[in-house]
């Protein structure tokens, strides 16, 4: 039986948690930027009132936990969206496969070097090379090759966020011909951000970046047993 | 009551509400957890219950209306199960000096390369798939 003191921490943290959120998401819709965005905003609120209360992360993440159990669920829900999608996925399954084996390649690739490069080693090199993915994905691929779940969290929202702003700019530089490309640079590069930022862009490109973002997702879980038995 | 008329019951009480949605969907995630862990196959139980949902739908034991609502309600607010993850940056004063900004360059520069490099496949597969589907047209 958890304590009185406990029941109200994990309480307090909850709902703390799930109001700043949803006032964060109102903010966004009052003055949409990059600042504002609710993966911006929530936790740097959300930090900062953690810090004036002296709270330790050991003790919010304690009380929010079953949060993140929802993410399970979440995963689940994605079969809608690639139900959806099966007409795209029928015509061009060749070219979405190939992109997203040479994406996700390149990104573990990439996260590895530079992490080297840059004397970034051990477990937080781990937690660096799946944040190219979706994060309930990303969490479990973490764990799976021996990274820091709550970590790559951290990082592939950090990734969403840079992401979505530089694919933008990508945009202007790369001499891309079709809207499968310029949606599956979003969907690749950055995941849940990513692919708000391509329904701006077009619907079409919208589409394919929340379809590549799911199928990055699921062929790298199904994958990362074989990248765990490499990097061990 | 017959098989066939408790089915039509459960498609209308499942049409009908967001949280008998998102009940059948947490069914579907035990689901999947308890053959993960049973079996000891190496993909996550949530994988498994999305790949059992796939599955329903595909063979149209459930139509897509008396799911989307839920499946898109859980959706729409997932960054919200995730912020707490993030918040292990306050475990990581570090992040504040050199280890943050070496991080931050392997995620800006990775990013750009990863960008380039999926698009221009991309780019390059879908002319090559175009050209061909023209050869076959023509031949």
């Amino acid at each position: 039986m958890p304590s009185p003191e406990t029941i109200l921490i994990t309480a307090f943290w909850s709902v703390a948690t799930i109001a700043i959120y949803l006032l964060s998401k109102r903010t966004y819709r009052r003055w949409p930027a990059i600042w504002s965005s609710p993966m911006v905003l929530t936790p740097v609120l959300l930090a900062a009132l953690a810090l004036s209360l002296h709270t330790t992360y050991s003790e919010y993440i304690g009380a929010t936990r079953w949060l993140m159990v929802i993410l399970g669920p979440v995963t689940v829900a994605f079969a809608i969206p690639i139900y959806e999608q099966r007409a795209m996925i029928r015509r061009y399954w060749p070219v979405l496969i190939f992109g997203i084996v040479v994406g996700s390649g390149t990104a573990i690739l990439t996260a590895w070097a530079l992490a080297s490069l840059l004397s970034i080693d051990g477990t937080l090199r781990l937690s660096l090379l799946p944040r190219s993915i979706s994060t309930p994905f990303a969490m479990s691929i973490s764990e799976n090759i021996g990274g820091v779940p709550d970590l790559t969290a951290l990082f592939v929202v950090l990734t969403g966020v840079l992401g979505a702003t530089l694919g933008e700019n990508l945009l202007r530089v790369l001499p891309l011909k079709s809207s499968l490309a310029r949606g599956a640079l979003f969907g690749m590069g950055a995941h849940g951000v990513g692919v708000a930022k391509a329904n701006q862009i077009g619907a079409e490109e919208g589409s394919v970046a929340g379809l590549v973002m799911v199928l990055v997702g699921l062929v790298n879980v199904l994958a990362a047993p074989l990248l765990a038995y490499i990097l061990r | 009551m017959t098989k066939r008329k408790t089915a039509i019951l459960l498609h209308k009480s499942l049409r009908g509400s967001r949280l008998a949605q998102v009940a059948l969907i947490v069914l579907l995630w035990l689901a999947g957890e308890a053959v993960s862990r049973s079996t000891g196959i190496p993909v996550p139980g949530s994988v498994l219950g999305l790949f059992g949902l796939l599955y329903l739908l595909l063979t149209g034991t459930i139509h897509l209306s008396t799911m989307r609502r839920g499946a898109y309600f859980l959706l729409a607010d997932m960054l919200l199960f995730f912020i707490p993850a993030v918040l292990a940056v306050l475990d990581h004063s570090e992040f504040l000096g050199l280890v943050g900004l070496k991080v931050l360059a392997v995620i800006v520069a990775g990013t750009l390369v990863v960008m380039c490099v999926t698009a221009l496949a991309v780019d390059v597969g879908y002319r090559l798939m175009l050209r061909l589907e023209n050869r076959h047209a023509v031949s």
